[in-house]
């Protein structure tokens, strides 16, 4: 059920690469392609990346510069998954500790002047003005709240001190339940936190889906930490609850979710005590945490292109420049937008309510 | 100097961005002299009949001109607004918020009347807001920074220990990554102000971050990331990778030359240039240096990219080049076929902006935009260009290139690429429709998708 990140990732960027490789056909056809790059061989980047940027006076994101580094088919994400790809922003497995450690990204290499200009400020030579007063990282735990994906921050109590995860479903009640739902269906507008939408939809007009902790969230460490440092919305990080309280909702809130604890999907019992255990347990089956990937853009490469662009490019990416969308209409059959504030008739503010 | 400007008044109209519209108002006459300098040549082509030509026909005021009232009275005295405010005539330039955005007034937004605004600078009374927990009223003398971590040695600064560093001041956009998702599944909003107005550009001042990881010792053979957090009652926080740190990050504690709003972080906030307004954290009271991320709610709930099929980008820290047409937009209404000097804003969160090119016929044909203010790294760049408009339909789109080489996309490319369901980074080109002078819309300015 839980397969890894990469295999995950390569078939997504085989449906992306589907989509962007259309683009990248019509785009040759429509114009003169572009010569093979040279010093490059399939399935490889130039290793001379850097020179070739700076030749092209830094333009890493030109296609034509793209195309010398990466070969003709820029638009294949398959190459930017591999880390040592200059334009990818994924780091190796090895670094972020595999498909459910702390999932890291970095700045592609190809970025230069980024990478150049960090380089230079870190090496150059720098010596304290002394302005600020030493302090002791003992003084600065209370407002270290962060909780990190590998866990490192929680709060460890006297094990007695832990609730029942139904204890933890009362204090969510009594807590949350107002504005989320008392099943985290969500309430008066706010939003849900256990609804199991599939992410994928088959129109693109249809509503997009709801990203909740169950279907969306990669990480269970950060219930632990949002929850605590930002709720409940009117009081966060409240004494009231303390950090038992907020481990009893986090476990509510795994519960909820239906999130497993280990690979028999075995589910929290609300005799079972909301412990940092148990949000790592679930730390390593939340559903979705296989499908998140780094920055992939660019995602087009196109050429600036001034006189009779092709189809691809005008309009409706079929040459039709009337076949645009109207604008979605209400059930009343009213423009989405209001129309008297375009005329200066009513200020821009008044829109529609209520969708 | 005269024959300097001689030479530049024939420069001008041969770049490839005015010739355009020129050629076809000048339609007729003598082509500009491009070349011959130091003559009088170039005086040749003014002739003062000619540019008066478009008034002909055209009614003459004839009744004598009044005096207003406050030509007879004084004005009010100088001390009358020690802190100045916008005259009251102009009190619908605004920021706004949509109501049904979000379902709190506390973790909303408010969007800056970009249709309003001239040149690069937005007003600090009109920056764009977000909040996750409402503004806190922080006093500077309550407030502490603390760096700590992956450091040699712990450091806490009051703003004014801040204060006594070396300073920059960078005029740089600042833009959330939901602007413009509204508009993801087609068009439903028609101002510019919606579309596009959760973003501003002011100039901030402050420390570089690099300086003061650097003073409290910043061990750089582990650390990967920085952790930055604000003192608010959302705690917001993000992890940004070292390399964006060290780069062109700075602690800012004033905006266009005054200390920051509380709406935009007082005391003091990050500014992170190009990147997600979400990472500028606001209130910032605490740096924490690390080797891996926090993986913080607004870095895998929120601020990722749900692809079409069901896969999700995230760290997308830099906001893509952009554009748009500020006039005509879905807020003006076009006066009648003749000449309108177009203008926009472009911005890049990868650099200087190098070109933008405007359609007026749905992206067939481009015709290069000139610009009207300073080329900044990662700021807005205001461009013109002259339009004879004949009164028929035209569908009006700008396209950005920045100095990466990157050309901004189409609405179906990137659709095809990334579906609808993203919700931030909605980056491709919007397409301002005009309604024909002679339709039922006559001149009517709308906002339609392709
Ligand atoms: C007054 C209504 C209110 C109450 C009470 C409240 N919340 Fe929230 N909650 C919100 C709002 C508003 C947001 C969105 C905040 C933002 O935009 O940053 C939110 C966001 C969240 C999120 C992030 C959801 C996501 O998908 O990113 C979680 C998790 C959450 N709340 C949990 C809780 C818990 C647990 C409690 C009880 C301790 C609680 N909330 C109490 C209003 C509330």
């Amino acid at each position: 059920m839980f397969s890894t990140k990469k295999s995950l990732i390569a078939v997504a960027v085989a449906a992306t690469m589907a989509a962007g490789s259309a683009l990248a056909m019509s785009s040759s056809s429509g114009g003169k392609a572009t010569e093979a790059a040279a010093g490059k061989t399939d399935g490889k980047w130039a290793s001379n990346y850097r020179e070739i940027i700076k030749e092209s006076g830094g333009k890493y994101l030109d296609r034509e510069v793209m195309e010398k580094i990466l070969g003709k088919d820029v638009n294949s994400l398959r190459a930017k998954l591999d880390p040592n790809n200059p334009y990818s922003f994924e780091v190796d497995d090895a670094i972020d500790g595999g498909p459910h450690g702390n999932s890291q990204c970095k700045v592609p290499l190809a970025f230069t002047e980024v990478r150049d200009s960090a380089e230079k400020h870190e090496k150059a030579d720098y010596v304290a003005y002394g302005y600020g007063k030493p302090i002791a990282e003992s003084a600065i735990k209370p407002w270290e709240i962060d909780v990190n994906g590998d866990g490192d921050g929680f709060p460890i109590l006297p094990d007695d001190k832990y609730m029942t995860v139904e204890k933890g479903g009362n204090v969510y009640v009594q807590f949350c339940g107002m504005c989320h739902g008392e099943f985290g269906e969500g309430a008066k507008g706010y939003l849900p936190l256990a609804v199991d939408e599939d992410l994928v939809t088959s129109d693109f007009r249809d509503p997009a889906p709801m990203k909740t902790i169950g279907n969306y969230w990669p990480y269970a460490t950060t219930i632990f930490d949002y929850v605590r440092r930002a709720m409940p919305f009117w009081s966060p990080n409240s004494p009231a609850i303390g950090d038992a309280g907020y481990y009893g909702i986090t476990a509510y809130l795994i519960q909820a979710n239906g999130i497993p604890l280990d690979d028999n999907g075995r589910e929290l019992d609300d005799e079972d005590k909301a412990t940092p255990q148990v949000v790592m347990a679930a730390n390593k089956y939340m559903k979705n945490q296989g499908n998140f990937f780094c920055d992939h853009r660019p995602i087009t490469h196109n050429k600036r292109c001034m006189k009779d662009c092709p189809d691809y490019l005008v309009g409706d990416g079929a040459g039709d420049i009337h076949h645009y969308r109207e604008a979605r209409k209400l059930p009343d059959g009213t423009l989405q937008y209001n129309v008297n504030q375009r005329l200066h008739e009513t200020p821009p503010g008044i829109g529609h309510k209520g969708f | 100097m005269t024959d300097k400007r001689v030479e530049e008044k024939v420069a001008l109209p041969t770049e490839e961005s005015r010739n355009q519209s020129r050629r076809a108002f000048l339609k007729g006459t003598a082509a500009v002299a491009g070349g011959v300098l130091f003559t009088k040549a170039a005086s040749a082509d003014y002739d003062p009949k000619k540019a008066v030509a478009p008034y002909a026909g055209k009614k003459e005021i004839t009744e004598p001109l009044k005096d207003g009232p406050w030509r007879h009275r004084l004005g009010f005295g100088v001390r009358r607004y020690p802190y100045g405010q916008p005259t009251p005539e102009v009190s619908y330039i605004q920021r706004r918020t949509l109501e049904w955005l979000t379902p709190d007034s506390m973790a909303s937004i408010t969007m800056t009347p970009l249709q309003y605004l001239h040149g690069i600078i937005t007003p600090n009374g009109l920056h764009f807001e977000r909040f996750h927990g409402g503004a806190p009223s922080i006093k500077a003398k309550d407030h502490r920074l603390v760096i700590h971590g992956l450091v040699e040695r712990p450091l806490i600064f009051t703003v004014d220990d801040l204060k006594r560093f070396p300073s920059i001041s960078r005029i740089h956009f600042i833009e959330c990554p939901a602007n413009g998702a509204m508009e993801w599944k087609g068009v439903q909003l028609n101002s510019v102000q919606w579309t596009h107005g959760m973003m501003s550009c002011v100039e901030y001042t402050g420390v570089r971050l690099s300086d003061l990881l650097k003073e409290a010792g910043i061990k750089l053979d582990k650390a990967r990331w920085i952790i930055p957090e604000g003192a608010d009652a959302s705690g917001m926080s993000r992890s940004i990778p070292l390399e964006i740190a060290m780069d062109d990050c700075y602690v800012a504690y004033a905006q266009n030359g005054e200390p920051l709003r509380r709406e935009q972080g007082y005391p003091i906030r990050l500014v992170v240039p190009g990147c997600e307004a979400n990472m500028w954290v606001k209130y910032l009271r605490r740096i924490k240096v690390s080797d891996v991320p926090l993986q913080h709610r607004e870095e895998t709930s929120k601020y990722t990219e749900l692809m079409p099929d069901g896969t999700a980008q995230r760290f997308s820290w830099y906001m893509e080049p952009n554009s748009v047409i500020t006039y005509p937009s879905p807020d003006f209404k076009m006066q009648g076929p003749g000449r309108y000097v177009v203008r926009g804003l472009a911005w890049s969160g990868r650099g200087k902006v190098a070109h933008v090119d405007v359609s007026f016929d749905g992206g067939r044909n481009w015709h290069e935009a000139h610009f009207t203010s300073p080329v900044l790294d990662k700021a807005w760049t205001r461009f013109e260009i002259e339009w004879d408009w004949d009164g028929s339909e035209a569908f009006l789109m700008s396209r950005v290139t920045d100095e990466t080489g990157y050309v901004q996309p189409t609405m179906p490319e990137m659709r095809a690429v990334e579906g609808t369901n993203n919700v931030y980074h909605r980056t491709a080109m919007v397409t301002w429709r005009v309604h024909a002078w002679n339709s039922k819309n006559k001149g009517l300015v709308e906002n339609v998708q392709y």
